[in-house]
């Protein structure tokens, strides 16, 4: 058996990492409830925009949500949304697995965000195209450089981790553009807009392609903040499992530590015994 | 920039970028600057769509002025309804 000194030195140990999981714990959980309001903007935001750009008449086939693919390249690019590291629980493994099932080298092209899901891709030996760290989402997602990569393709899917509730965390994909249009057609549509009507600065079609590119922006960002969601519920899941297992294990060693205590005193008594018995015995002192 | 009186019709205004709320509310007048230049917004304005250029944006309000900046926008006015995307 240990020493109970021993063991009182390592629940206490136990003790401050059951104390540090429960910080990070809060700490996700304040993450959940930030990154639940800024969803809630943000679907508004594009609410408004979309009531605005669906009702000025371009051309339909010149609209994103109708793009053609370009020639003599892959139109296809899986767009993987990792966190930036790991203490995130298994999710990102899940939605590598997820992305596995519907690869084909041959035709699609990957690009990753996320360290966490780049190192996975390297470590199973899967080629990406591209990989970008994940945008800051504290103040402003800047996805510009994401949207730049994936503009010359017809078809975006994204794969991204939404937040269903703290306990439960899914892999989702959707096909952006297929998404832009889902997104819009929930939105109000307003009367019609024409240039007879409204006076346009710069004009009508530039107007036009900077809300699309925004509204581009906004679906992807939105992806991204679903993602950041669930990491953070995924986190604060895996934190409150370290606290649970912490909380045992110290159950566990304050057992051990007064059985070796109790031990330690028997042992000692004995000895005590053992040493009056001696004594008596070499002294010729009889009971 | 010239203020309307108090009395005058009023503006319905939502300005916003994709995380924040600048201002929801009526408001008497906006000042906005785009390619062309420096403009405002007030009550009976025609319908109109453009893209800010970096700058403030000024929003006079029953109570106070709103002043912001921003690093780009769209603003659009409907019948009196005006609405500015920024910070996209």
């Amino acid at each position: 058996m240990r020493r109970a000194s021993a063991i009182e030195k390592e629940s206490v140990q136990i003790t401050t990492v059951g104390d540090l999981t429960g910080v990070f714990e809060s700490i996700a959980s304040t993450q959940v409830a930030k990154v639940k309001n800024k969803v809630g903007l943000s679907k508004e935001f594009f609410r408004l925009l979309w009531s605005r750009y669906s009702s000025i008449r371009i051309d339909p086939s010149a609209q994103i949500i109708n793009r053609k693919p370009i020639d003599g390249q892959l139109d296809k690019v899986f767009v993987i949304i990792s966190a930036e590291a790991g203490l995130s629980g298994d999710i990102d493994q899940r939605l590598i697995e997820t992305m596995l099932q519907n690869y084909d080298k041959d035709t699609t092209d990957i690009i990753v965000l996320g360290t966490h899901g780049a190192t996975q891709l390297t470590q199973q030996g899967i080629p990406f195209s591209r990989y970008f760290q994940v945008p800051e989402s504290d103040k402003y997602i800047d996805v510009s450089p994401v949207i730049e990569a994936i503009m010359p393709y017809s078809k975006v899917v994204v794969y991204y981790e939404e937040y269903v509730s703290l306990g439960v965390q899914e892999i989702k994909i959707i096909d952006l553009i297929s998404s832009l249009r889902n997104m819009g057609q929930e939105a109000d549509d307003d009367d019609v807009i024409t240039v007879q009507d409204t006076i346009f600065e710069p004009s009508l079609d530039e107007i036009a392609d900077q809300m699309e590119m925004t509204m581009m922006t906004l679906a992807l960002s939105q992806t991204i903040l679903e993602s950041s969601l669930a990491q953070a519920a995924s986190r604060f899941n895996a934190m409150a499992v370290a606290k649970k297992r912490a909380r045992e294990l110290l159950a566990d060693y304050q057992l051990e530590f007064h059985r070796a205590k109790r031990s330690e005193s028997d042992r000692r008594l004995r000895e005590v015994m053992i040493s009056l018995k001696k004594k008596r015995s070499h002294s010729g002192v009889k009971r | 920039m010239s203020h309307p009186p108090i009395d005058a019709p009023e503006l319905s205004v939502i300005a916003r970028s994709p995380f924040h709320v600048y201002f929801e509310g009526p408001a008497q007048t906006v000042t906005a600057s785009n390619k062309v230049g420096q403009f405002d917004i007030l009550a009976g304005h025609a319908d109109f769509f453009s893209m800010l250029t970096p700058g403030e944006v000024v929003i006079e309000t029953p109570s106070e002025p709103i002043t912001f900046t921003i690093s780009n926008g769209i603003i659009t006015v409907r019948d009196n309804e005006v609405m500015l995307f920024v910070n996209m």
